[in-house]
């Protein structure tokens, strides 16, 4: 299994959207570091930040890690994750590899690097972020009493876990789209329908809740895209509450909605594979 | 001394497409009922007019299509078992790769997932004779080139069976004959090699055993040399050739074709033939082996098909 995904990684590595989708990310926050360090060191430091206090701070400080599983962010990883499977129909490659590994394996491979790949870009713009602040803080911009290394290691580490579990859904269903459509742009327009359609959920179940208040209440429960915005939410550190009508509410606990994206994903990968192990590969 | 497994063997190996079974119930029946066998230190030649099953035929004895009935084995194993794959080497689709990366990075890709850490790429490449474009990207590769990197990677686990889709597509006079040679080098050393090719000059020239496809079925199976039945027949031409026939029959069979009659005789009898055909009056031109060419041979037994 070790081989599979080093052979995905040596592939990866050299391909141009594993740069203009993933490495983009720290590669961009890294310029926009190095030009207010080298604006500061022009300009001069400015007036002093108002203090803001520990827990505010530190919250700031997180942020980089937020943009991966914003709209925005999880765009790119499905547009990646999609290139990934659906490249090998596109590049007629399933016929190199699957005579040399199992079919499984090869999917899990793709899986654990693409993953792997979109969390490595994460973490890797959120230390240049960190060092960025502690260059700052180094040059004289204060530090609120209380903030502490392993108080902000510990903030970072949970709002790094929130932020994979959009991406780990993101890309369970780009795999997914890929390997039925076979297609890189179906997949592609698929994965983004996705996006659009949890976006506009809100407005959707709000505006079908009277005329079907029973299904309504129903799809909002079980289809994820209620609870990726209520785990995002949590990560903020309270779930989000829809308000379907005056005095009705859907409001879940973050273990639920981990629960219930748990199992979306289990779904797209059970389908992934099962569809994948049966395909003919003309 | 116990016998080893066949290489390849197929057993009633067929392919519907669609629902149905291919028959007047729907579905397209692309492979019907092919049972063939591949030992190990031969070339074994499959050929058969384009759409006549022999890629489906390919894919299905490397997993990538699943049969819709009968088995195929690999070295006594089902496919699925996958053991068989990885004493297996294929080159399908004139060599498919990753077009950004490198023909070494390509090859670099597949050993790795073969779980192969010790290939030995630089030989591979060298023995197809592409170790001076290794650096370069697969998308600016030509055909001939990118047909020897899918020869290389069939080569690059030491297969014991090695299965060639056209190896010898793309490739130039002497690029045919280094293939040729490289073909033969790996029966030599104790190789299976499965090819399908429509170049019947050289399947004529580098295969043991030749299986004949046509319309999703195996028509004929056989070595190369009793395909051709060199030795076996004659050819004359002789006129009127109605006396002629009549002369012959009884005695040997006698098939009229295009430019004479093709006797079933061997080179012995020839002169007894021309008494004969003499002494009745017939005017005898020409008599002589009919070394038939496989082509020959196989547009007889192929015509009707959309060759």
């Amino acid at each position: 299994m070790l081989d599979a995904i080093v052979a995905e990684t040596l592939k990866l590595r050299r391909h141009r959207a594993t740069w203009l989708m993933v490495w983009i990310f720290p590669v961009v926050v890294a310029l926009v570091t190095a030009a207010v360090l080298v604006y500061h060191s022009v300009a001069g430091a400015g007036a002093p930040s108002p203090d803001k206090g520990a827990a505010t701070w530190i919250a700031n400080s997180t942020l980089l890690l937020r943009f991966p599983s914003s709209s925005a962010g999880r765009s790119l990883t499905a547009g990646f994750a999609a290139l990934v499977f659906a490249g090998e129909y596109s590049w007629n490659t399933w016929k190199l590899i699957v005579p040399a590994r199992d079919r499984w394996q090869l999917v899990v491979a793709k899986w654990v690097v693409t993953f792997g790949l979109v969390a490595a870009a994460m973490i890797a713009a959120d230390l240049i972020g960190l060092a960025a602040t502690a260059i700052d803080a180094v040059r004289g911009d204060p530090v609120p009493a209380g903030v502490t290394v392993p108080a902000i290691a510990a903030a970072h580490l949970r709002a790094g876990a929130f932020a994979l579990v959009p991406i780990a859904s993101t890309i369970a269903f780009a795999a997914l789209f890929a390997i039925v459509t076979r297609s890189l742009l179906a997949a592609v327009i698929l994965s983004f329908a996705l996006l659009i359609i949890e976006g506009l959920l809100p407005i959707a179940a709000i505006y079908l809740y009277p005329r079907a208040p029973a299904l309504v209440e129903v799809l909002v429960k079980a289809l994820p895209f209620y609870h990726l915005a209520n785990i995002g939410g949590w990560a903020k550190g309270t779930g989000v509450t829809l308000l379907l009508r005056p005095g009705t509410t859907v409001a879940m606990s973050l273990a639920a909605s981990l629960a219930v994206i748990a199992a979306w994903i289990a779904a797209a990968a059970a389908a992934t594979l099962t569809r994948f192990i049966r395909q003919d590969l003309n | 001394m116990i016998e080893e497994a066949p290489a390849l063997e197929l057993r009633g190996i067929g392919k519907t497409y669609g629902r149905g079974d291919g028959g007047g119930g729907g579905g397209k029946r692309a492979v019907d009922d092919v049972s063939l066998s591949v030992r190990r230190g031969e070339v074994y030649g499959f050929l058969g007019p384009n759409g006549a099953g022999k890629s489906t035929t390919i894919r299905m004895a490397l997993g990538l299509i699943r049969a819709s009935q009968g088995e195929a084995l690999l070295f006594g194993r089902p496919v699925a078992d996958r053991t068989g794959l990885a004493r297996t080497g294929s080159l399908v689709d004139g060599g498919t790769f990753y077009p950004f990366l490198s023909g070494r990075d390509n090859l670099h890709v597949l050993a790795r997932t073969q779980s192969n850490r010790t290939a030995d790429i630089d030989g591979v490449l060298a023995r197809v004779d592409l170790a001076a474009d290794a650096g370069r990207k697969f998308k600016g590769y030509s055909t001939g080139m990118k047909q020897r990197l899918g020869v290389a990677a069939a080569l690059l686990n030491e297969p014991d069976l090695v299965i060639l889709d056209e190896p010898a597509n793309g490739l130039d006079a002497a690029g045919i004959q280094d293939m040729r040679g490289l073909i033969r080098g790996l029966a030599a050393e104790g190789k299976a090699v499965f090819l399908s090719s429509h170049l019947l000059h050289e399947v004529e020239q580098i295969c043991d055993r030749v299986a004949i496809v046509s319309k999703g079925r195996l028509v004929r199976e056989s070595t190369v040399s009793a395909l051709l039945g060199r030795g076996e027949a004659l050819r004359i031409e002789a006129e009127p050739r109605d006396a002629a026939i009549a002369a012959l029959q009884g005695r040997w069979p006698v098939e009229a074709v295009a430019d004479g009659l093709r006797v079933a005789a061997s080179r012995a009898e020839a002169p007894e033939i021309a008494r004969l055909l003499t002494a009745a009056g017939v005017d005898l031109f020409t008599i002589g082996p009919d070394d038939r060419s496989l082509e020959d041979i196989f547009l007889s037994m192929t015509s009707g098909t959309d060759a």
